[in-house]
């Protein structure tokens, strides 16, 4: 299992390079430039690939970038912020998307999770049917929508939560958006969970520990929501990534300093650096958690750490 | 010999209220009572300023800052934001024109190519007064190729700074700059030809001064914190990082001017949904927000909404080079007759925006005679305003000439709300007045639209121009043989000789002649149909009822609050 | 099963013997010949039963078909095209006739403005009392209900190609790295995870740019993006079963890898697969409803759902009535995905074919 850890560790790092690489194509793929104001001419232009040193063929620029990242430094922002440094932008940007993605994240896994099983127990009853309206609502109705309904009623004519972002009030301020956020996860736990939960609940296992007298929360906990983990843990990964990483939508309706709509400018824009280097961080979670994950199967189910003992 | 001339410029206000009967235009809607209030409140100000008039601001912006480095930043949130805390030489008055700011006086050498500037004592705000030698290092800056400023073309082309255009080339040393500091408090500028309106540019923030010792002791952070930016302005930075959505300055208790500033302070959010904005607005946590076109059904009985000018005139670019039937003259007529431009304004922007018929969009420059360049809109209404009948004649003739009895066009547009609006409605009246005729619609976001008009590699395009400065060639100086944003490539001997007798030639001394020349190259560019002018941006906004003597600006400075009272 | 054999074992008394006199013809003939014929039925067959038994599945699929109808023949309904504009019938509230004369859907619409609420109707404002939109008319006067079917009609052909395609791409890759594993796996899953680490908008993005933009370019792009969610599901499924004692038995009478993984496997992952499917149909939709947000879906003056949504999103507090259909019609669309996704999985999962 060491050997293993180690080995995934490793070929994560490689991956991640990779990514680097391909992004780096990518960007130059890019149609436009970083520098696009319709007042620039030709000879500014060059000058300014030239400081920044986007004159240079592809692999210089590459290596350059790989040796200063490895200092920490992720390059400065073209137009979005100019010549701010990646890092700065990442530092004050990124914890506040964390923070309402993993509040969002919470609370569609575990709110999910609750109704899916309820569904699952008491299938084809009026607990499934609600249950599945909740979780089909929360799939169908877009984000935004949700976002602005949520900030009509409970900002503008309740008033119970601020309908803005504020620094000084960090938590008040990400309720509306973590809910809105959470929706479709929610949603798409329920629905998996009371998939996966009904398959489990009609397995020979079930039968088998239920003859054995085991009744309750320890059948539903201990035998039947761990076999259903698996394959709902691999749909919750990359939605953890996805709303750690921020959210346009929700971001440009409560005027969150995040970094999704950062990125979506940044891709607007050209902002080659910001782009990357949000990107980056992007593939960092991504595969930091599909890691967590790959030795969490180990964990919950032993037939995979078996498999995976063998390697 | 000393002058204290006052650039004159007749008034905002003035400009909204000319008749053009023929056309019934409105220009934008209700800016002339916004204006009217902030212009009287500007007038009342200093008076007034003495009471209780202070409180904050809260301000609702659109786009993050993208730069609180005057030399390198370039888009208007910036420039607003680096004035608020920032004197230049120069500021404006609330109708435009340039008055005294950190020069307490000046001269201009009978040749016009000489000026001298007499500063004032001012302070930084880390005690340090402002000499003549922090505006030398500014300037030095925005031409220094190392710091490849954007605006750099503010001092050369348009400015006519001896050796900028050099300097920017990388052919001379920064330190040739035909500027220099006499003493601790004058500053001298040497041009190459007489610039009728230099001093409007010295409010512009690429000419803003930036103290050497300070600079270099931020190395690369300058302007990315409140402890990296210096004060000489009526506002000084307390709150702010990179990119922020929030961010407030406070009442700088040491500007030479303190005792005029009513605000204590000024409280930016960016807030990118307009409706989000209202709200926040109606529940009082906005003084000030933009509204997008749909919203103006909501508020248009609301004595708070107005509509104000944003300067860019919007059109659209035929490619004649690269488009053979684009080339033919009568086929352009008959597209810009074809086009309704008052339905297009009134009935789906509805932000206040007004049909333009002219290439210089009106009220940002003011001729000698003190009238707008553009206010008349019916000069040359006969070019290209709506006419189905004249579309149909001009399009008979054009498809004999060409050959062709179908026509299909790709139009590029921006991916932008008011854009795409715009472009739908466009291809409706072309298709509906032009038999046979097909627009098809490229939604792109707009850096490529850009790059794609640069690259020639479009059939027409809508696109937009904001003014630079206060004069007419900032618009006629585009469709110049080889200019980089004449995109059509259109290319004219008889148009380029009278632009050129203006920019350098002897018609810069002449300002009654020059204007006069300056009409007929317009003339010429409505006639030959260079592009289909459509209309002047107005921006919806809401402005409280407590709050008097915002004044809005077309160019350089989009809004201005030295002159700002809220009542509590 | 078993339980039931040691029951009749016990019944059988060991003492006892029978006689032929003990036992005579039962004459189930009949019983014997349904017996037969219902052993005969194919496995598909058997599912389409129990999934019309399922009323909720059958609901489902009404709806979807009745979508389907409306989105072919919803916009010949009335005498609107979808881009056909009439700026003096813009923003009209929804009309029908016959209905209006209860008082609602009567063209008439309450408006909450900054300086209080007002109720108008623009017909008899503009004396256009002939004049009838189902749905009402958009800011640039097109009918609303022409542009939600024809919208439902784009969104629906983008979002099935993509889940379909989606699903052949990304359950066969999944299968195909879970079953072999060790370094197929290991090199498939890194491929994998540089596909998937980029984040979605990046390639999305450069993809619009670089192509044509239009419906092909979308479901092209769709299609690039979300077969990672199916090749897991598949993956971690393959993963579960594959060392399972069927597949163990198909080895060993010497079955092959595509034997195995397709014939084997296959059936028994369908349920979680059709889940992912459906999940995928939504997904879809909201890729493209995510990219019109941010100006790259479906270019103007075309429509999805998706784009009605985030074009009519502007009119939201203004004339809220003019983003209900496309939502409402998009929610019913999800909601009959699901209710026919759940029907389908519990008539082919043969595990549960006893029940």
């Amino acid at each position: 299992m060491k050997k293993y850890t180690l080995k995934r560790i490793l070929t994560s790092l490689f991956t991640l390079l990779a990514i680097l690489l391909v992004l780096f194509i990518l960007m130059q793929l890019m149609p436009g430039s970083p520098f696009n104001d319709e007042k620039l001419t030709a000879d500014m232009r060059a000058a300014l690939y030239a400081k920044y040193g986007l004159d240079q063929p592809i692999y210089i620029q590459f290596f350059r970038y790989v040796g200063n990242m490895l200092r920490g430094d992720f390059g400065v922002s073209y137009n979005i912020s100019k010549n701010t440094p990646i890092s700065q932008l990442i530092q004050s940007r990124l914890p506040i998307s964390i923070q309402i993605g993993g509040m969002a994240v919470m609370l569609g896994a575990v709110v999910g999770l609750v109704l899916g099983i309820i569904a699952a127990l008491k299938r084809d009853t009026v607990f499934d049917t609600v249950a599945t309206i909740i979780s089909v609502i929360g799939v169908s109705v877009p984000s935004y929508v949700f976002a602005l309904a949520l900030s009509y009623t409970f900002g503008f004519k309740l008033r119970w939560f601020p309908m803005l972002f504020s620094a000084k009030d960090i938590f008040g301020s990400s309720v509306l958006p973590s809910v809105s956020l959470s929706m479709f996860t929610m949603a798409s736990i329920a629905r998996f969970t009371r998939s996966e939960m009904i398959e489990v609940l009609d397995s020979d296992y079930m039968l088998l520990a239920e003859s054995k007298g085991i009744s309750g929360p320890a059948l539903i906990f201990r035998h039947a929501l761990r076999n259903a983990l698996i394959p709902i843990i691999t749909v919750l990964a990359p939605l953890i990534v996805d709303l750690m990483t921020g959210s346009l939508v929700v971001e440009k309706i409560f005027a969150i300093p995040g970094v999704g709509s950062l990125l979506v400018t940044a891709i607007q824009s050209n902002d080659y650096n910001v782009v990357i280097g949000l990107s980056f961080i992007y593939s960092a979670m991504y595969i930091g958690i599909m890691l967590v994950v790959d030795l969490l199967y180990g964990v919950i189910d032993p037939r995979i750490r078996l498999a995976k003992g063998d390697d | 010999m000393k002058f204290d001339r006052r650039i004159s410029r007749r008034s905002f206000l003035s400009a909204a209220g000319v008749t053009t009967a023929a056309l019934a235009l409105t220009a934008c809607g209700g800016s002339s009572s916004s204006v009217a209030a902030s212009s009287a409140a500007g007038s009342t100000a200093s008076s007034a300023a003495g009471t209780a008039q202070g409180g904050t601001l809260n301000i609702m912006l659109e786009t993050e800052v993208q730069s609180l480095d005057p030399q390198v930043a370039t888009d208007g949130t910036s420039f607003e934001v680096i004035a608020d805390y920032t004197d230049g030489l120069m500021q404006m008055d609330a109708d435009g024109a340039a008055i005294p700011a950190l020069a307490e006086t000046y001269d201009i050498s009978e040749d016009g190519k000489t000026y001298t500037f007499h500063l004032r004592d001012a302070k930084w705000s880390n005690g340090d007064a402002v000499t003549a030698a922090d505006f030398v290092f500014g300037w030095h800056r925005a031409v220094d190729p190392a710091t490849a400023s954007e605006y750099s073309y503010m001092l050369s082309d348009i400015g006519q700074i001896v050796n900028a255009a050099e300097i920017i080339a990388g052919e001379k040393p920064v330190t040739d700059l035909g500027v220099s500091a006499v003493d601790d408090k004058t500053l001298e500028v040497q041009l190459n030809v007489p610039v009728s309106y230099f001093l409007s540019l010295m409010y512009f923030p690429t000419f803003y001064p930036v103290n050497e010792a300070f600079y270099n002791s931020c190395a690369d952070t300058f302007g990315t914190s409140p402890d990296t930016v210096l004060s000489n302005g009526a506002f000084k930075l307390t709150d702010y990082q990179p990119a922020a959505t929030a961010f407030t300055l406070e009442k700088n208790p040491d500007y030479y001017d303190a005792d005029k500033i009513a605000l204590d302070s000024l409280a930016y959010q960016v807030i990118k949904d307009s409706q989000q904005a209202l709200m926040s607005y109606q529940t009082g946590a906005l003084d000030m927000t933009l509204l997008n076109g749909e919203q103006v059904d909501q508020v248009k009985d609301d004595p708070e909404f107005t509509s104000v000018g944003a300067g860019y005139l919007w059109y659209l670019s035929p490619n004649m080079a690269g488009v053979p039937e684009l080339a033919n003259e009568n086929l352009r007529k008959a597209i810009t007759f074809a086009l309704n431009r008052d339905s297009i304004t009134d009935d789906v922007l509805k932000d206040g925006s007004a049909p333009c018929y002219t290439a210089v969009p009106p009220q940002f420059a003011t001729g000698p005679d003190g009238s707008d360049f553009s206010a008349d809109q019916t000069k040359f209404a006969d070019f290209c305003a709506y006419n189905a009948d004249k579309a149909k004649e001009y399009y008979e003739q054009a498809k004999s000439e060409l050959g062709k009895d179908s026509f299909t066009f790709d139009m590029v547009v921006d991916a932008d709300d008011a854009p795409q609006k715009v472009a739908q409605v466009v291809k409706e009246q072309l298709e509906t007045t032009l038999e046979g005729f097909t627009l098809n619609l490229t939604v792109e976001p707009k850096k490529q639209r850009v790059q794609d008009m640069q690259d020639g590699n479009f059939e027409i395009g809508l696109t937009r121009w904001g003014p630079d400065y206060a004069d007419p060639m900032t618009y006629l100086g585009m469709w110049v043989t080889g200019n980089s944003n004449n995109y059509g490539l259109w290319s004219d001997a008889d148009y380029d000789a009278v632009i050129d007798e203006c920019t350098t030639g002897d018609l810069c001394t002449d300002p009654e002649g020059r204007w006069a020349a300056l009409y007929e190259a317009e003339q010429i560019v409505l006639e030959q149909a260079v592009i289909f002018p459509l209309y002047g941006q107005c921006n919806a906004e809401m402005i409280s009822s407590a709050v008097k003597g915002v004044e809005h600006h077309p160019c350089a400075l989009n809004r201005v609050y030295k002159n700002t009272t809220k009542s509590e | 099963m078993a339980a039931k054999a040691i029951r009749v074992g016990e019944a059988a008394s060991p003492n006892e013997t029978f006689t032929a006199a003990d036992f005579e013809l039962k004459h189930n003939e009949a019983e014997i010949a349904v017996d037969t014929n219902f052993a005969a039925q194919s496995f598909w067959k058997d599912a389409l039963i129990r999934f019309f038994h399922k009323k909720s599945a059958v609901l489902g699929l009404v709806l979807i078909v009745f979508i389907v109808l409306l989105a072919v023949f919803g916009p010949g309904m009335n005498s609107y095209t979808y881009s056909g504009q009439d700026l003096s019938q813009k923003n009209f509230a929804p009309r029908v006739p016959g209905i209006e004369q209860f008082g609602i859907l009567d063209g008439s619409e309450k408006m909450s403005t900054t300086t209080g609420t007002k109720v108008t109707n623009a017909y008899q404002e503009k004396e256009k009392l002939d004049v009838y939109y189902w749905f009402g008319s958009d800011l640039y006067g097109r009918d609303i209900w022409t542009r939600t079917w024809e919208g439902a009609r784009v969104s629906l052909i983008i979002a099935v190609a993509a889940a379909v395609i989606d699903m052949v791409i990304g359950m066969s890759y999944g299968l195909i790295s879970g079953y072999f594993g060790g370094k197929v796996d290991m090199v498939m899953q890194r491929f994998l995870e540089v596909a998937n680490g980029i984040p979605r908008l990046v390639i999305v993005t450069l993809l619009l740019l670089v192509l044509q933009p239009g419906m092909v370019t979308i479901i092209f792009a769709l299609m690039l993006t979300e077969w990672v969610g199916m090749s897991r599901i598949a993956r971690a499924e393959m993963l579960k079963l594959k060392d399972q004692e069927f597949v163990l038995a198909s080895r060993t009478l010497g079955a092959g890898s595509f034997f195995i993984i397709f014939k084997e496997v296959l059936p028994n992952i369908i349920g979680p697969i059709i889940t992912q499917v459906m999940f995928s149909i939504p997904t879809a939709i909201f890729t493209e409803a995510f990219l019109s947000f941010v100006g790259l879906g479906i270019p103007v003056p075309q429509c999805s759902l998706g784009s009605l949504i985030s074009e009519l999103y502007n009119s939201f507090t203004t004339h809220p009535y003019q983003i209900i259909p496309p939502i409402v019609v998009m929610s019913l669309l999800m909601l009959s995905f699901n209710l026919v996704a759940d029907g389908l999985r519990e008539a082919l999962d043969p595990k549960m074919k006893s029940m």
